[in-house]
């Protein structure tokens, strides 16, 4: 195996919003402009392959989109395919362009994503959502998403104790941080003020314990990443951002068959303070409370990146977190704490901005948008502008710089933490 | 005279014979609920045929940039309404039996021969690396389990808002060592997790061989004990109270339908 690093080299943003007037092509291919732009001594000649992202084909009743993105912007003599895995496909395609770059056979990989998700009403886009869960055994009983993760929820509530106020802090920390973002779906319907515990309240109940603050946005937007061989990084930015780690792990369809969930039997010792009121499964993680999927892919990646103390050695983290028990969560799975003690992280503010590991300051999921094919890439594209020192070069002057990060971590997941993957960053 | 029998014009039932489509004619169909089904809905598949049935202007931020950007660069964009229906016809494969069960009130699970391992949901074949997906045995599963966790919906995907406001769970039923997802007929103000359940089945002639058909009531008689997670922050329950209130009033506006008084 080819041992040349391989490192993003800078991307492009067509900001997502509720609806955006453009259809996806156009759109990619002003997010694929705004890449250029910042790129001046970047060739479309120089492409080697295309990544393409994207997660449906029913929310626009149109299959292989992926050929129209790609001869929308010329580039319909090279290599191309598309990546798709629920939550985590933004994320996967990222991962796979690192795959073929790194094997040599490829030296720069356009990587463009996007997805328009309000041509039917919101009802129904749960809908379709939902059938990524199994359609046989849970779509089938009233479910959609975030019923399903309302339910891991009250399980991890239940057994390690958080309360709801923790879950509106999250809340407040992520749509606070994304009134900083000029390219927030939040800002944009809700203007810079920040919101407090109080409005959290206010907002509407959906899933016991989630509320609208807790929830993803749906979104239509799109992203272009560029991701390039360490010989040709220089050409395109003095300031690339390289991948040292990269992890996908998987877990079960069906959440309830984690009860007895024999690939992580091995992972006993992190059941060491499992509480006795509470009947024991089979297999104690990461059974409906965490996500063991998260935490193989995340053991993976620090091993690459050598990684011992992801709280101390991390210095911002963007995760993939569509509802806000899930950053709790991923708290613990990624090894920032111990497992149950989410919690004690929110509390001690350890992960908000000036915190020891800030988490999620572009606004993630909840505030700066979700267009599934380019959710990973709007949060990639903000942590290149962090580890670069240029954020306000890209965000304004109100955005919020980490100063002087070096690592940064980030996470995606589909389905119930079907499928998942954690990569590392590092810049020079 | 013989041919004369084969002129004849065929009886009015032969010929709607023909004109249904022939599906799985190489297979004998022992049960057929189907046909009955495709016919009721043909004529709604037909309506929502990929058609384009109405347009709007809409006048709207565009372009990239920041949010100040797109909001001084507004453009008019047409918008169509464009339908598309259709009718699946999904097998469920090897563990057909469980869904057969629940039209006749009976809960199966099947068995791992090797490991032991009960599944229910059912899995035709055993999951566990080291049985090499060993095929699994039916079993009966008796009608009670535990709620492994459950949560209260005030939102649901379109099929299933008339229904709101309803909670949903996840049991486990006694001997199995997996848990099914399935509605909790139990008020939310004394659910909890480990809570006894009794699985129990619609009114034969509503059931389906869905899932649906069931649903968990709580067994009665036992203590809500003070650890619960719904009992540990009172305050919870009263915006549970007003939440699900305003979930009724908004069902009943849309959909006519009072759910209010369902007890659970």
């Amino acid at each position: 195996m080819s041992e040349r690093r391989v490192a993003v080299c800078g991307g492009g943003i067509f900001r997502p919003d509720i609806w955006r007037g453009e259809n996806a092509e156009e759109g990619v291919a002003i997010a694929y402009r705004d890449m250029l732009d910042s790129m001046p001594g970047f060739d479309p000649f120089d492409i080697d392959a295309l990544m393409m992202s994207y997660f449906s084909d029913h929310l626009n009743q149109q299959l292989c989109m992926g050929w129209i993105i790609q001869d929308y912007l010329g580039l319909h003599n090279k290599p191309g395919y598309r990546v798709e895995a629920g939550g985590s496909t933004s994320l996967d395609a990222i991962a796979n362009a690192y795959y073929m770059i790194r094997s040599g056979l490829f030296d720069v990989i356009l990587v463009p994503g996007w997805e328009w998700m309000s041509e039917v009403d919101t009802a129904t886009t749960n809908m379709m959502i939902a059938s990524a869960a199994d359609t046989d055994w849970d779509f089938t009983v009233g479910g959609y998403y975030n019923a399903y993760y309302a339910s891991l929820e009250v399980r991890h509530m239940q057994l390690y104790g958080e309360t709801c106020e923790d879950l509106g802090k999250i809340a407040i920390k992520n749509h606070n941080a994304a009134t900083h973002n000029p390219y927030a779906q939040w800002r944009m319907e809700h203007g810079k003020s920040y919101i407090t515990l109080d409005d959290y309240w206010k907002s509407r109940l959906v899933c016991w314990p989630y509320r609208t603050l807790n929830n993803a946005l749906i979104s239509e937007g799109a992203a272009c990443l560029l991701l390039a061989a360490e010989d040709r990084v220089k050409r395109y930015t003095d300031s690339p951002m390289w991948i040292t780690g990269v992890g996908l792990g998987t877990d079960s369809m069906r959440p309830g068959d984690r009860l007895a969930d024999f690939p992580f039997a091995s992972f006993r010792d992190q059941a060491a303070i499992y509480p006795d009121f509470v009947k024991r499964p089979k297999t104690p993680y990461p059974e409906m409370a965490n996500f063991g999927s998260m935490h193989v892919a995340a053991l993976r990646a620090y091993a690459q990146a050598g990684i011992t103390d992801p709280l101390k050695e991390i210095d911002i983290a963007e995760l993939f977190t569509p509802y806000d028990g899930v950053e709790l969560c991923f708290y613990e799975d990624l090894g920032f704490c111990g497992r149950g003690q989410g919690k004690d992280v929110v509390r001690e503010g350890l992960c908000e901005y000036g915190g020891e590991l800030p988490v999620t300051l572009s606004g993630g999921l909840t505030a700066q948008g979700h267009p599934v094919g380019a959710t990973s890439l709007y949060q990639t594209i903000f942590l290149y502008y962090q580890l670069a020192g240029k954020m306000k070069k890209k965000y304004g002057p109100d955005a919020l710089q980490v100063k002087g990060a070096r690592k940064g971590l980030l996470t995606g997941h589909g389905g119930t933490a079907c499928q998942g993957g954690v990569i590392v960053f590092e810049r020079d | 005279m013989e041919k004369k029998k084969n002129n004849q014009p065929a009886k009015k039932s032969e010929l709607k014979k023909e004109q249904t489509p022939k599906k799985y004619t190489n297979y004998p169909s022992i049960v057929d609920h189907s046909s009955e089904a495709q016919a009721k809905w043909a004529p709604w598949v037909r309506q929502g045929l990929w058609d384009i049935k109405g347009y709007r202007i809409v006048k709207g931020p565009a372009g990239g940039g920041t949010i100040d950007d797109s909001k001084m660069n507004l453009k008019e964009f047409m918008v169509i309404d464009r339908s598309e229906a259709c009718l699946y016809s999904h097998s469920y494969g090897l563990v057909s039996l469980f869904f057969l069960g629940l039209l006749h009130g009976k809960l199966k699970g099947t068995k791992c021969p090797k490991c032991g391992t009960v599944y229910c949901p059912p899995r035709a074949h055993c999951w566990n690396p080291a049985c090499k997906v060993e095929e699994t045995k039916w079993i009966d599963m008796p009608l009670t389990g535990i709620i492994h966790t459950f949560t209260v919906q005030c939102l649901a995907a379109a099929p299933f808002e008339h229904m709101l406001p309803f909670s949903l769970g996840w049991v486990q039923v006694d001997g199995a060592d997996t848990a099914i997802c399935t509605m909790l007929h139990i008020p939310y103000k004394d659910m909890f997790i480990g809570q006894k359940v009794r699985m129990e089945f619609k009114p034969q002639k509503e059931r389906k061989g869905d899932l649906m058909d069931m649903y968990a009531v709580a067994i009665p008689g036992q203590e809500l004990p003070a650890w619960a997670v719904l009992q540990r922050d009172k305050q919870q329950l009263k915006m549970l109270d007003e939440a699900t209130s305003a979930t009724s009033r908004f069902i009943k506006n849309r959909y006519g339908l009072d759910n209010s008084n369902r007890g659970w």
